[in-house]
């Protein structure tokens, strides 16, 4: 059945014109959606200022409630704690002793490390970490993997520096207020990471797969040169994240390459870490290196 | 008998004055929902506003007119951090679209109703995954599939909310 003509609310003027004007201020909403969309898509970097003074304005909702959240689950786990404490306290004890002769062996072996980078001239640069901040949020409801971190402006960070964790590397930022920033972790589709397979050296590209893990191809075609466990960690290619560091485990092969799992579990580390850029002048082009770049 | 029907208390019970901001008010509280601090490695998790805002749509027209959905959109990605502009085209396409679809059914039931918001959770998934892919991301669709299906799953979820908060800001 064809449709009535148009939608009339009754015979009075008013109601009518007042249906029509709404039908006309949608279509314009809309209009002004999609040019909004359309600069959102041609010129990001627009709406920095817009977008850090929302993650300003909304985070503490966050931060407060992941305070909560922490204070209830450190209630539970530490009741567990005192539970197992007479068996804990004998591992951590054997734990320890152990620890401290691999601490004595790895002493030794730094300064050997030390002596033979002396003599080779070779000069170190050390990371500077900008900030330290909690992960307080993620993007648990869209197909991007962002995480919020409660480091901003204030602290000295800025739009494409990488952040860490002590475990390995969580990302880079790509929105900073004030207080807190936006971080686009490495299991994003638009994250493509140059690095090396820890075992053999190996280059290998390192590209998000949106769920959580990343997946893995060698730069040099040929045969697989990945095992399970296998460790990568970053190249320092392109300048931007520092080399050496560990980026991800292998779970699993595939016929060219393989599907890791970050070794820095964003809902897992205590703290994040914005350092500088490993080559300042990589925060010019701060997105990401190009796969073809080496 | 006739008494008990009109039950006790039910005398003085209006609208609340506020009424009509309800249904806004509580889509962009559902949007809010995405401030929870769960730190996921999928998102799976479904649009709360989207869905709130057709399940409002859904029950009754005027509840919210078409226009408000570019504001609570512009709301929403303020708030989940999508690209802006994302929402706001995407949730005025869908009022306007219900709107010509209120002349084409016949009839109305649950079933029609979850049919709809099914194709309108479909069509806001595969936008966003298309922009997605244009910004930078391009993913397999397949790793769509899942959220939309439990975006669908959730809906009678969103429009039991809707219905309910309908009744309370009516004072039934």
């Amino acid at each position: 059945m064809a449709p009535p003509t148009g939608a009339r609310p009754g015979w009075s003027r008013r109601a009518q014109y007042s249906l029509f004007f709404s039908f006309l201020a949608a279509i314009a909403g809309l209009l002004i959606g999609l040019f909004l969309l359309g600069l959102s898509l041609v010129a990001p970097k627009a709406y920095a200022g817009v977008r850090g003074a929302a993650l300003d304005a909304t985070s503490p909702v966050t931060r407060a409630l992941n305070g909560a959240t922490t204070t209830v689950s450190g209630l539970v786990s530490g009741a567990g704690n005192y539970w197992d404490a007479a068996r804990q306290n004998a591992a951590l004890k054997q734990q320890r002793t152990q620890l401290e002769q691999q601490i004595v062996q790895a002493r030794a072996i730094l300064n050997e490390n030390r002596q033979l980078k002396a003599a080779l001239q070779l000069r170190e640069r050390s990371p500077q970490a900008v900030a330290s901040g909690r992960i307080v949020g993620s993007s648990f409801e869209s197909q991007r993997r962002f995480a919020v971190v409660s480091a901003g402006g204030g602290d000295g960070v800025r739009i494409g520096m990488p952040v860490r964790a002590s475990e390995g590397l969580i990302g880079r930022v790509v929105e900073a207020g004030a207080t807190a920033s936006r971080v686009l972790l490495i299991s994003d589709r638009a994250t493509i990471l140059p690095t090396r397979l820890l075992r053999g050296g190996q280059a290998v590209i390192s590209t998000g797969r949106g769920d959580g893990t990343v997946d893995l191809r060698p730069l040099e075609v040929g045969r697989n040169p990945f095992r399970r466990g296998d460790i990568v960690v970053t190249s320092g290619t392109g300048g931007l994240y520092p080399p050496n560091v560990p980026v991800a485990r292998v779970v699993r092969l595939d016929d060219d390459g393989a599907i890791a799992v970050p070794l820095a579990d964003p809902a897992h580390v205590s703290f994040a870490m914005v350092e500088q850029p490993y080559q300042p002048a990589a925060l010019a082009n701060a997105p990401p290196p190009a796969p073809g770049e080496r | 008998m006739v008494r008990a029907a009109l039950g006790i208390g039910r005398i003085d019970r209006g609208p609340k004055r506020l009424a009509r901001f309800v249904p806004p008010i509580s889509v962009v509280a559902a949007s809010a929902l995405s401030l929870l601090p769960i730190v996921a490695s999928v998102g799976w998790v479904p649009d709360a506003g989207f869905l709130l805002l057709i399940a409002w749509r859904l029950l009754r027209s005027d509840a919210i007119p078409a226009w408000w959905a570019t504001p609570l959109g512009l709301v929403n990605d303020l708030v989940t951090g999508s690209p802006i502009g994302l929402s706001m085209a995407i949730w005025t396409a869908a009022m306007l679209a219900l709107d010509l679809l209120d002349r084409r059914t016949m009839w109305r039931d649950y079933w029609v109703e979850w049919a709809l918001a099914a194709l309108l959770v479909l069509a806001d998934e595969a936008a966003r995954w298309r922009i997605d892919a244009l910004m930078g991301a391009p993913l397999p669709f397949s790793v769509v599939w899942p959220p939309i299906l439990i975006a669908i799953l959730t809906f009678p979820v969103a429009a039991w909310a809707a219905s309910a908060l309908d009744r309370w800001r009516l004072g039934r």
